[in-house]
């Protein structure tokens, strides 16, 4: 799923409006292109929507409307999103578990540091 | 036979001069008719050869010539005459004397003769000469005392020697007759009664009356004495001058014995009736009136002999029995089966009632008559009052026990209080019982037992109860058992109460523990949530931060500060980190995951990650490790470890040098961190590795920081041990060993690659 075709896009798919803007800023200063949504549902919508897929889905798991792992059971129902990669993103002590059961390509502990983050993003997208 | 032939003789006689021939030929019978004074008429052939007179001697005179001297002195003649006309015929065995003086023994029977109107007219004598019976007689009479033995019979002098002796004789006295014979008749008499001078007394009066008898002690030759019956009877001879005695002894000492315990045992039998006391033991007769009465019957019925014998013995029984028929219907149940037996009431004089035993025997003569009824009569009130008070306490006991049993089962003190009273109201049938509380004073007059009870500021004291009847020893116990059952019942209470207490404080204790677990779940929960939450902003902060640096950083100071910010909140993220550790640790929920690396390689990075920070110390790193030493451990736990030691070792060693060293002991590794800083105070010692104590305010494993209390979790979730060895002021040496392949405590996981900051 790693390659030219998803131009750097990232999704970001995280409620905290801050930390969603930090990854995002963090993101866009080394040239990835950020997309955001505040919950699953969202994020569902954004990728239906996009143009392009995105090389890689941070997911935060806890989120209202619709959380990490409903949103994860639906994006591998549809065929278009499900092989886009995801990795989880959280502040919860289980994470590595959460992460094993959702079917995730990698996880990130909160708080996330900015070196751990480019590398995680790095594996999943060509570098242009 | 003879007589009456004579009589008709003599008749026909006064008739017929022939039959006169028929009497004058008759030779073996004297036979003369007398006139009423006595005198001879006529006088046959018989006579003359019998008496020696011829009829012209004899006719005309008195026939009392025929008679002895004493005989003619004491009137026997006449008496005769007195007797046969009296009688209508006497007659007389005796001496009687002949014409020439001698005297012969006769037989004579004298009738008297009355004419046509019955007046006497004289009388006819027939008089027959029994000497030679008599001697024959006396020949056997000889004979025959000679072998009698029941009988001592011997003859004696005129003065009392004994002149013969016979076998009986021999017998009773024990002397034989050559022993005896010519002795004095004293020599069969007691010392006493020959002082008395008896054996002569009683010669005199056989001599004088002819005839004595007594019955008396008499001495056998051993000198034993028999009790006899002794006749003596004065012996005359032929003229009738006194020529000796005779003596008959008989020994009565058997027959006198036999009279003697006979006499005795029915006095005994009378005393012992009389004075038998518990008994009334009297006889009935055929009618059923009191014949006889005893002591006992009259301790018993009240009434004296002299009230009752007569009376009927219905005056024993209760009216309605009475009226009833009982009285008669027992006398004919003990005529008819000879005995009637039954326990009952029965009536003293003063009308009180008594429970009986009665016996009444039927009383039959030796020919099987009835000649009454014996009656034994027992008052078996005081054996009735004891079996009654017997049943009664029985079933008292049986009430008390069954309250007892109820106290058991009742935890309630009030009721068991209130069952009590209404028990003893039951039981004894008193109306006023109370169970006093401490204090309380009974009212005056009641009976009061004390409630024994186990504490001295028991609820109730005494069990009080009044009533109208005096209560007996019986009821007093059943009050004191009752007590006893309030007693137990205020203990158990008591018990029972603290068991409550003990049981409320338990719950409590348990409701504290659930709680203190809850808080303590509840805390863990909360600096786990805690964590999180810190993180997400953490997250922002951090990132930006970050961004700003790694986007090429701010001018100085500007720049400075922002790496400030940089660590502080990287500083800040581990500290998070190490809560998130301590939350899973106290929820149990450290997890590891071993692998395969070589420790010396893993000290040998730490070691260089700290030597910046150790530089920035001026501690001096020194590390003594071997090429290689593989097992099997969590990785990034055991980095965990070295990187905790380390930082408290370049902490608190500042300015010396840090020894870290690694060895291989069998089959333990064994990791020594040691500096020579400040060192650890000894009270703080053993709080470091303490035991982790939930209960324990979070403060106490904040201080030395969380990293000592994860690092020793850590060693143990691999079955290693850690230690230090401090003094103050010298430093400190941590000692970790972990076994080579550790079975890690926590199952492994996944693959899931793990990046962590």
């Amino acid at each position: 799923m790693t390659g030219p075709s998803c131009g750097r896009t990232v999704l970001i798919v995280e409620d905290d409006a801050d930390t969603r803007m930090a990854l995002a800023e963090v993101l866009q200063d080394v040239n990835y292109r950020p997309l955001h949504a505040a919950n699953g549902a969202a994020a569902l919508q954004e990728l239906r929507a996009a143009t392009t897929a995105p090389c890689v889905i941070l997911l935060d798991v806890m989120m209202p409307i619709m959380d990490g792992k409903t949103f994860r059971a639906e994006q591998q129902k549809d065929p278009a999103l499900s092989e886009i990669p995801v990795v989880v993103l959280s502040a919860h002590a289980d994470l590595d578990s959460a992460a094993e059961q959702m079917q995730a390509a990698g996880f990130l502990r909160k708080p996330v540091e900015l070196s751990a983050l480019l590398a995680t993003v790095a594996q999943f997208c060509a570098q242009d | 036979m003879e007589n009456h032939l004579v009589q008709d003789d003599l008749n026909a006689l006064r008739a017929s001069a022939e039959l006169r021939a028929v009497t004058d030929s008759i030779q073996d019978y004297a036979i003369a008719v007398l006139d009423p004074q006595g005198v001879v008429l006529t006088w046959n052939t018989g006579a003359r050869q019998i008496e020696g007179y011829g009829a012209e001697e004899i006719v005309g005179h008195g026939f009392d010539r025929l008679y002895t001297a004493e005989d003619r002195a004491a009137g026997r003649p006449q008496t005769l005459l007195t007797e046969a006309l009296r009688a209508g015929r006497a007659q007389d065995e005796g001496w009687r004397v002949r014409k020439d003086g001698s005297r012969f023994w006769a037989d004579e029977v004298i009738s008297p003769l009355r004419g046509a109107n019955g007046a006497v007219q004289g009388y006819v004598t027939v008089t027959r000469d029994l000497t030679r019976r008599r001697q024959d007689d006396e020949q056997r009479t000889t004979l025959t005392v000679a072998s009698v033995t029941d009988y001592a019979i011997f003859m004696l002098d005129a003065q009392g020697t004994i002149t013969t002796w016979n076998l009986g004789a021999e017998r009773a006295k024990g002397y034989r007759a050559d022993e005896a014979i010519g002795r004095d008749l004293s020599i069969f008499y007691t010392p006493e009664d020959k002082a008395a001078g008896k054996p002569l007394r009683l010669l005199r009066r056989a001599q004088d009356e002819g005839r004595v008898e007594d019955e008396g002690w008499r001495v056998r030759k051993d000198g034993s004495r028999f009790w006899a019956d002794v006749v003596i009877t004065r012996v005359n001879d032929a003229n009738g001058k006194l020529i000796g005695f005779t003596k008959v002894t008989r020994d009565l000492t058997e027959r006198r014995r036999a009279e003697e315990r006979l006499r005795q045992a029915d006095e005994w039998l009378r005393l012992m009736i009389e004075s038998v006391h518990d008994y009334a033991i009297f006889m009935l007769d055929r009618e059923g009136r009191v014949a006889t009465w005893n002591r006992g019957a009259e301790h018993i019925k009240g009434y004296t002999a002299q009230e009752i014998v007569g009376q009927h013995f219905s005056c024993f029984y209760l009216p309605e029995e009475v009226s009833a028929g009982k009285p008669e219907r027992d006398l004919e149940i003990a005529s008819s089966k000879g005995r009637f037996e039954e326990e009952g009431w029965r009536v003293r004089k003063d009308g009180s009632r008594f429970w009986a035993y009665v016996v009444l025997s039927a009383t039959r003569n030796r020919d099987g008559v009835l000649i009454g009824f014996a009656k034994i009569t027992r008052d078996l009130s005081e054996r009735k009052r004891a079996a009654e008070e017997m049943a009664e306490r029985a079933r008292q006991q049986s009430v008390a026990a069954e309250l007892g049993l109820y106290a058991l089962q009742t935890a309630q003190l009030d009721r068991v209080i209130e069952r009590s009273t209404q028990t003893v109201r039951e039981t004894l049938q008193i109306d006023d019982v109370r169970i006093l509380r401490a204090g309380e004073s009974p009212l005056p007059g009641a009976r009061t037992v004390r409630i024994h009870a186990p504490e001295p500021d028991a609820e109730y004291g005494f069990l009080a109860a009044s009533a109208s009847r005096p209560l007996t020893a019986n009821d007093v116990r059943f009050l004191q058992a009752i007590a006893n059952v309030v007693a137990i019942a205020m203990a158990r209470s008591q018990s029972e109460e603290q068991l409550r207490l003990a049981e409320r404080e338990a719950v409590e204790a348990r409701g504290r523990s659930v709680r203190i677990q809850e808080a303590l779940l509840e805390r863990d929960e909360f600096i786990s949530v805690a964590a999180h939450e810190l993180r997400t902003p953490l997250t922002a902060l951090q990132l930006k931060l970050q961004g700003l640096e790694s986007s090429g950083g701010l001018p100085p100071p500007k720049g400075e500060r922002l790496g400030a910010a940089v660590r502080q909140t990287e500083r800040l993220a581990r500290l998070i980190d190490r809560l998130l550790d301590v939350s899973r640790i106290a929820q149990g929920r450290v997890e590891m995951t071993p692998e395969i690396f070589d420790l010396a390689v893993l000290v040998r990075q730490v070691a260089e990650d700290f030597r910046e920070p150790a530089t920035q110390a001026r501690a001096v790193l020194e590390l003594q490790l071997p090429e290689k030493v593989e097992g099997s451990w969590d990785r990034l736990r055991i980095e965990q470890v070295l990187v905790n030691l380390l930082s408290n070792a370049v902490k608190y060693g500042t300015g010396k040098p840090i020894t870290v060293k690694l060895e291989e002991v069998g089959d333990v590794v064994r990791l020594c961190v040691a500096d020579r800083g400040i060192g650890i105070a000894p009270d703080d010692v053993d709080r470091i590795f303490g035991r982790f104590q939930r209960a324990a305010p979070i403060r106490n494993y904040g201080g030395m920081g969380l990293g000592l209390y994860i690092t020793r979790h850590i060693v143990e979730a691999h079955r290693g041990t850690i230690s230090v060895d401090s003094k103050p002021g010298e430093g400190s040496t941590f000692v970790v060993e972990l076994p080579r392949l550790s079975a890690p405590a926590a199952a492994g996981r996944g693959n899931v690659s793990r990046a962590r900051a």
